[in-house]
């Protein structure tokens, strides 16, 4: 029996080094290409263009990239990822706005014409091909002088990231038990009033998580920010996928620009990890 | 307060307002477009009624189906690599082993980063002379790829940046749902076999197949769009061969102001797009009714 018992054990334990080994191997795998991006950005272009696997070893860490990216074309750099800023900030407030106040309609009352219809409305956005509206983007905001404008961009991304507030907020008020607000009823206040005093204080850190996923959607939307924009608006990722110089590409320039666009909404999900499962699978799936 | 009410419409008009202005409008004009000859820049046309004309266009393009042979290897292809390694991944982490959370997290890292900048990551990573995959492939003896230079080799980069991104999208939804299985049931079936790929395949497969299901198709929605990873890695080529039907949209509407055409072409991806749509919300339609 002991030995059954020491054996099994021992089994155990050889698996469990097995699965260790699995999951550092595929973690390593997930922050490679950020290292690598990471090193590289630290490195000369001599020594980029220096074959190795692993990328720190054999080289003095410079600060040149950086100080390029940060003063020499730090104007330019630091104007696109305001613009950057500024328009996924604005799409984020309209989404909200707009998408809690639906969330909690679409979770606490019935519709005549059925809540699921009236969720596939607000979710179609996401599952329709953008570049089939890229074109009457360009025309409508040409058209309404809203072209290369940030409150053009701010429209534009609102109604791409509107569907995740909607849904974040509509499931966590069904989830909500509802005799607070009932008592309020009660009590004689009217059904908005019920919203912005009961039930929104409590939504805080729902409304958070879809803030943070609807602001990263829209810091890195690419396509539409290439199309509606030239320079005055033009967003930062719209600024780095240009990167070819006369001379080819310099991988330490490429490098430091990618970590800036990435940085931001890397930082920012770790803080919505309960919310991803749920947030980006349209609430098909709870987790 | 679940009864029907007026006040409740008060709570969704202005988004349903804001969809109609921003997301049916253009949708409508563009199917409008699609039945024109609009184009801009030096042979600009206002654009005249063509009628189905743009559409029969689309079957003579040799393009087109250059383009859809590229778009169905990404499509097919992320979908099975995503959910199969997705789905490994999920399964180591479904043990319970102490100190796993931190890792999840890291792990979710590459689907918050800019597509636009992971195509220039990737551009660095598969450079043929300095980069660290083909240094890898080397290093274990084999030929150095020539990722950017040669069409296939080229496909599966897109394809490899792709997974890699949307590879942990599948781990947390998978995870999600392999955590909502009852341990009852794993128990119960240990007395009959301890084989762990038995237990996958009797209780875990069959219980996390509907999240599959709906992976997929959210999968394929996503991906019809892609077009930020090959723009910047590969620049849609060498020649053609990773163009995708949405960058081919882009390059017809939006580089050589053909409006009319890509509208057309974009149609088609739209019906497409709703045939998936409508087969998702139809599968998990209950669970957006008010209880």
């Amino acid at each position: 029996m002991s030995t059954q018992v020491s054996r099994r054990n021992a089994q155990q334990r050889v698996g469990h080094t097995l699965m260790w080994i699995a999951i550092l191997l595929v973690t390593l795998i997930a922050l490679y290409p950020f290292l690598w991006a990471i090193i590289t950005s630290f490195k000369p272009q001599r020594d980029a263009l220096e074959s190795s696997l692993i990328p720190w070893v054999q080289f003095d860490p410079i600060m040149d990239n950086w100080k390029a990216e940060l003063q020499t074309g730090g104007q330019e750099n630091f104007n696109a990822l305001k613009n950057s800023g500024i328009i996924a900030l604005g799409a984020t407030a309209v989404a909200l706005t707009l998408g809690t106040s639906a969330g909690y309609g679409l979770a606490r009352f019935r519709f005549r014409i059925g809540n699921r219809n009236l969720v596939s409305w607000f979710l179609s956005q996401r599952f329709l091909p953008p570049v089939a509206t890229l074109i009457p983007f360009f025309l409508m905001l040409q058209r309404l002088d809203l072209f290369d404008t940030r409150l053009g961009m701010i429209i534009v991304n609102a109604t791409f990231v509107m569907p995740f507030a909607v849904l974040i907020t509509r499931d966590f008020f069904a989830d909500l038990p509802k005799d607070l607000e009932e008592a309020a009823l009660v009590d004689g206040a009217s059904h908005r009033q019920v919203f912005l005093r009961v039930a929104l204080p409590i939504a805080g850190p729902a409304i958070v998580a879809a803030g943070i996923i609807c602001f990263t959607f829209a810091w890195n939307e690419f396509l539409f920010a290439s199309v509606l924009t030239v320079r005055d608006a033009q967003p930062f990722t719209v600024k780095i996928s240009s990167t070819g110089t006369v001379r080819g590409i310099h991988f330490g320039y490429v490098s430091t620009r990618l970590l800036m666009a990435v940085l931001p909404p890397l930082i920012l999900s770790l803080f919505v990890q309960r919310y991803i499962v749920r947030g980006l699978t349209m609430g098909a799936v709870k987790g | 307060m679940t009864i029907k009410n007026r006040a409740g419409l008060w709570f969704v008009i202005p988004g349903i307002i804001w969809v109609l202005c921003f997301t049916l409008f253009p949708l409508l004009y563009s199917l409008a477009l699609s039945f024109t000859d609009k184009r801009m820049g030096r042979r600009n046309r206002p654009g005249e009624w063509i009628g189905v004309q743009n559409y029969s266009d689309i079957f003579a393009d040799n393009r087109v189906s250059e383009v859809l042979e590229m778009t169905l290897f990404v499509i097919i292809g992320g979908v099975l690599v995503t959910i199969v390694l997705g789905t490994f991944i999920a399964w180591l982490f479904n043990h319970d082993i102490p100190g796993l959370r931190a890792f999840r997290a890291i792990l979710t890292l590459p689907i918050f980063a800019a597509p636009i900048a992971l195509g220039q990551l990737g551009m660095i990573l598969f450079n043929e002379q300095s980069g660290p995959v083909n240094h890898l492939i080397t290093g274990l003896g084999g030929e150095p790829v020539y990722w950017l230079t040669e069409p296939w080799a080229a496909r599966f980069a897109v394809l490899i940046v792709d997974a890699w991104q949307w590879t942990p999208f599948v781990f947390i939804i998978v995870l999600a749902a392999m955590q909502s299985i009852p341990d009852e049931l794993y128990e119960a079936a240990r007395l009959d076999t301890a084989n762990a790929w038995t237990l996958f395949r009797r209780i875990t497969l069959p219980l996390i197949a509907p999240a599959l299901g709906t992976i997929t198709m959210l999968r394929m929605v996503e991906t019809f769009k892609i077009l930020d990873i090959p723009y910047t890695l590969t620049g849609g080529g060498p020649g053609v061969s990773t163009q995708t039907y949405s960058y081919y949209i882009y390059l017809t509407g939006l580089r050589n102001f053909d409006m009319g055409y890509a509208s057309a072409l974009a149609y088609l991806l739209v019906i497409v797009a709703i045939i998936i749509t409508s087969i998702f919300f139809w599968r998990v339609r209950a669970r957006y009714e008010v209880q």
